[in-house]
């Protein structure tokens, strides 16, 4: 009888509303513990001269050494035009061959869904088993890339592709855009379907080619989902860490070495945690102004 | 008539050389490890391996302890999604259905720190843990990746309950339910379709990281998970890429499995909270 | 059963009222229908008495128990929603057992109440069904069915047919109606559709933006009008609205004319009056007050015709914000400046053709233009003083 009573308070229409807040409290408390209270130490920590945390012990004076030593360091700023670049050619590469297959897997045909879920598959391999197989084919010794390479005239010798700078970015990149375009490609199928077959009806009878379509129906309708999928995509590359870092390590040279590498390197490489806080707070800063890019792009949903 | 079937030529013959080209890298990854690991020191490549050395998967079994990662790795699945699946469902429940005080910003820090990097988080993670005594134990990955798993069931579930109709618990509480009887009762059997997916789906985001294991549990073996695992023998100084093939093998296809199932899914989950 | 007491109830969301002071009282075994257009806060209201929403003040009594903050599963009684809400996951046999089983009835007893109201609603053979497998007029059954298992003190219905066809709908309005006869049990129904209202209540309450406009029985109601909303919103086609004009006379006159057997009234002030006239109570041919008009359409339904004709400019009415009209602000617009007659069993009328059109001036309907509220010729004589 107690604890029917119990459900029976917050049954009564007064405190109905009251359950909203209970339901929500575990979350809370959870969230609090594991991601705002360590947020806060980070950026307490980045404002230390700290080597590795311990926070059992007292805290270090505050400083803005680290701050100061980031943005004097050409590290730093080699990592930033290292994560442009690579978000740069991955997010277009992603976007050109997701909307390939997008367009081509929405056409009909038979076994189209099986072409569907195909098209999309290495979304479902773990991007550590992806830099397995990539690393493998990349071989310099056996791999299949430097044999079709040099078959087909592209290259006189094996290419060193883990040794030298170009290569290990191209390697980085072209392993990301294989894991990535399937996000942009299913995306872009949904948005595809979500495009009434009347706008198309429509402009058949006006006489309207396949390009015509493509560009004055098609693009138009998907620009909401493109802008927000993009966007999604950039992040992903900007936050990345296990594809570069099985792959390359950030190497060679640091040629590969993007913010979210630095910042792993720098705390658990080299100790130096306070340094690699502020590191990390200035991808903070950057991620949550994409973030609110990505929502005022679409408010409809929040 | 026939443009169209010249058309539809084309089209099948497009599909064909775009999957063909796609998957590529997938069929690679076995032939590799069917191959004799001799077969794959010469050139030009075999790309069809004339002798399939199944046998490849009970070595790598036996000579690695693979099936101690796999079980590591399904046991930190299991924690963090169960975790988070408790958190995300009374969550998700209550953004979808009551005007709660800050609720709306609440949803709004859940959908941002959907884009954390994890290569911030790790850092205090790491003092949290040492200070705890949880580094070398599961337990860490457990908590590390319910950060990254509760952000999306969170969201994935508001969006699915928010597809169910008020009605329903407001009539399950007419026929004398409590509030929380309602979504016990009713909601959450009507849901289970979505409560399968969204869980399915935080297994796949535990099982694909690495940052978190390389971090906590690199100094205990007996806790590596799958991901870690392989990075260890594909980082020994002679690769023999048929094992490590087949040891990918076998970590990928529970997540094929999940993928091949989760498909129809996947564009709701994906998309949750960044989409309409 | 019980009779419902609801007294003073108001419901505001931050500064926006939802409900303005919403008193009732229900009589035991009666057939109460809530209606007005959405928005009115009708479905709020009958969410309140359910328990689902919490009421800003006001009490509320079934029988003697102060139910104002009483669980909606401890008020005993059944709600019937729109959309039905059956429960997917259950068989229909389950679902109709539900509350009996939260209730703690033995199984048993169950299964026998189960089977009496399937039989009671024709849908036996459907017991073992899901809710999916079930077209929409079964799965309005079942609802039903929910709802008269659990003999609840009173049935609460949320537009139980809006998702029911049309021709569906006419029949399971005369269901719902036997089944009240049969079972008696209170019954509150809310309903946006004035047919709906008219045919199935006892009394009927209209509402617009929060407040009670009048309740009635359905005769009071269309003879009655309490004001210019409740006259346009009930009836089909709607009442035709004139302003009447001040004759140098002092008589009031429409159509150029000065109005036979109306009494030469005016307002104090110099308000001005609108008159409603029922487009039934417009007949063919000569009468007490008769008019020419030239139709701009008719429509013929068989038996009956509508014949659509221009108000004269001087009698046209701003109806905006006044009357309800379900589509938009000039469908409103339109309503003052037309006219319809709903002539039965005549001959061949063709549209811009000269006319004969009477009415009877003592069937017109006499509102304040300025409040809306309707005028007896007692209040209009009393304004001459």
């Amino acid at each position: 009888m107690a604890q029917s009573r119990f459900s029976l308070d917050l049954a009564r229409p007064s405190r109905q509303h009251w359950l909203g807040y209970f339901l929500l409290a575990p979350a809370v408390i959870l969230i609090a513990a594991i991601i705002i209270y360590p947020l806060v130490i980070s950026v307490d920590l980045s404002f230390q001269n700290v080597g590795i945390a311990r926070l059992d012990q007292p805290r270090r004076p505050f400083t803005t050494d680290n701050y100061a030593r980031l943005f004097t360091s050409p590290d730093f700023w080699n990592a930033c035009w290292v994560t442009l670049k690579l978000i740069l050619v991955v997010t277009t590469a992603c976007f050109a061959l997701g909307l390939g297959t997008a367009l081509l897997v929405n056409n009909r045909f038979k076994g189209r869904s099986i072409a569907r879920l195909l098209v999309a598959m290495p979304w479902a391999v773990p991007e550590v088993i992806a830099t397995v197989i990539f690393a493998w084919m990349f071989d310099s010794s056996f791999g299949l890339f430097n044999w079709l390479f040099i078959t087909t005239g592209l290259a006189d010798k094996p290419i060193n592709w883990f040794s030298e700078t170009g290569p290990a970015f191209a390697v980085v990149a072209t392993t990301m855009v294989w894991k990535g375009y399937p996000f942009v490609s299913i995306m872009i199928l949904a948005g595809l379907q979500s495009i009434p077959d009347d706008f198309y009806a429509a402009a058949r009878v006006d006489g309207a080619n396949a390009w015509q379509r493509l560009v004055n129906i098609t693009l138009p309708s998907l620009r909401p989902v493109i802008g927000v999928t993009m966007i999604l995509v950039m992040l992903w590359v900007f936050r990345d860490f296990s594809i570069i870092y099985v792959l390359t390590g950030g190497g060679p040279l640091k040629a590969t070495q993007t913010l979210s590498i630095m910042t792993y390197e720098q705390a658990f490489s080299f100790f130096r945690m306070g340094y690699a806080s502020a590191i990390g707070v200035v991808t903070l800063v950057i991620c949550v102004i994409a973030a609110k890019l990505m929502m005022s792009r679409a408010p409809e949903n929040l | 008539m026939k443009p169209r079937i010249l058309t539809q030529l084309f089209l099948y013959a497009a599909v064909l050389v775009t999957c063909a080209f796609l998957i590529f890298p997938i069929y690679w990854l076995v032939v590799t490890a069917l191959s004799q690991p001799d077969q794959l020191r010469q050139l030009p490549p075999r790309f069809w391996p004339a002798d399939p050395n199944w046998s490849v998967f009970s070595k790598i079994l036996g000579e690695r302890p693979i099936g101690l990662w796999l079980a590591n790795s399904a046991l930190a699945a299991f924690g963090a999604v169960t975790i988070s699946m408790v958190v995300s469902v009374l969550a998700g429940y209550s953004l979808s259905r009551f005007r709660v005080r800050g609720g709306q910003s609440l949803g709004l820090f859940i959908l941002t720190s959907k884009m954390l990097p994890a290569t911030l988080l790790v850092i205090p993670l790491f003092g949290i843990f040492r200070m705890t005594g949880l580094i070398g134990s599961l337990w860490s990955i457990i908590f590390a990746h319910a950060t990254l798993i509760i952000p999306f069931t969170t969201w994935m579930l508001k969006g699915y309950f928010d597809t169910i109709p008020r009605e329903l618990e407001q009539a399950a509480m007419v026929d004398g339910c409590s509030p929380l009887g309602a979504l016990f009762r009713v909601i959450l059997p009507v849901s289970a379709p979505g409560l399968a997916a969204t869980a399915l789906y935080g297994f796949v985001l535990s099982w694909s990281d690495y940052a978190f294991a390389r971090t906590f549990l690199t100094n205990a073996q007996n806790n590596w998970t799958a991901n870690l695992g392989i990075t260890t023998m594909k980082g020994e100084y002679i690769s023999n890429w048929a094992d490590i093939s087949a040891a990918s093998i076998l970590i990928a296809l529970p997540i094929l499995a999940i993928y091949l199932f989760l498909e129809r899914y996947l564009v709701g989950g994906l998309t949750a909270g960044s989409d309409k | 059963m019980a009779n419902i007491s609801i007294r003073n109830i108001c419901k505001s969301y931050g500064n926006l009222n939802i409900l303005k002071n919403f008193s009732l009282d229900i009589d035991d075994g009666e057939f109460v229908v809530l209606v007005g257009p959405s928005g009115c806060g009708k479905s709020t209201m009958l969410k309140i008495l359910a328990g689902l929403e919490a009421a800003s003040s006001g009490t509320i009594h079934i029988g003697k128990r102060d139910v104002t903050d009483i669980a909606p599963g401890d008020r005993d009684v059944a709600m019937v929603f729109q959309n039905y809400a059956l429960y997917p996951h259950l068989t229909v046999a389950q679902n109709m057992g539900f509350g009996l089983k939260m209730r703690g009835t033995p199984a048993a007893e169950i299964t026998l109440r189960v089977a009496d109201a399937a039989r009671s609603l024709d849908i036996e053979h459907l017991l073992a069904r899901r809710p999916r497998q079930l077209s929409g007029g079964q799965r309005q059954r079942v609802a039903l069915g929910r709802a008269i298992v659990r003999e609840p003190q009173a049935f609460l219905m949320d537009e139980p047919l809006s998702n029911l066809d049309a021709k569906l709908r006419v029949h399971m309005r005369a269901e719902i109606g036997a089944l009240h006869q049969r079972l008696g049990v209170t019954t509150i129904y809310v309903t946006h559709d004035q047919t709906e209202a008219m045919t199935m209540a006892n009394r009927i309450v209209i509402m617009k933006d929060g407040e009670i406009q009048q309740i009635a029985d359905p005769e009071t109601m269309f003879a009655k009008p309490a004001n210019l909303f409740v006259a346009g919103f009930i009836g089909s086609p709607g009442m035709n609205f004139l302003k009447l004009e001040q004759a140098a006379s002092g008589g009031l006159t429409l159509f150029g004319q000065v109005l036979p057997g109306l009494p030469a009234v005016t307002l104090s002030g110099g308000r001005n009056i609108i008159a409603g006239l029922r487009p039934e109570h417009i007949r063919m041919g000569e009468g007490a007050a008769t008019i020419t008009v030239h139709p701009s359409l008719v429509e013929g339904l068989g038996s009956e015709k509508y014949v659509y004709f221009d108000t004269p400019v001087e009698n046209r009415v701003a109806l905006q914000g006044v009357v309800h009209v379900e589509k938009d602000e000039s469908e409103s617009q339109q309503r003052g400046n037309r006219l319809i007659a709903r002539l039965m069993d005549v001959g061949p009328v063709r549209v811009g053709e000269a006319l004969r059109l009477s009415f009877d001036p003592a069937r017109l309907h006499l509102f304040d233009a300025t409040t809306g509220v309707a005028l007896s010729p007692a209040d209009t004589l009393a304004g001459t003083g």
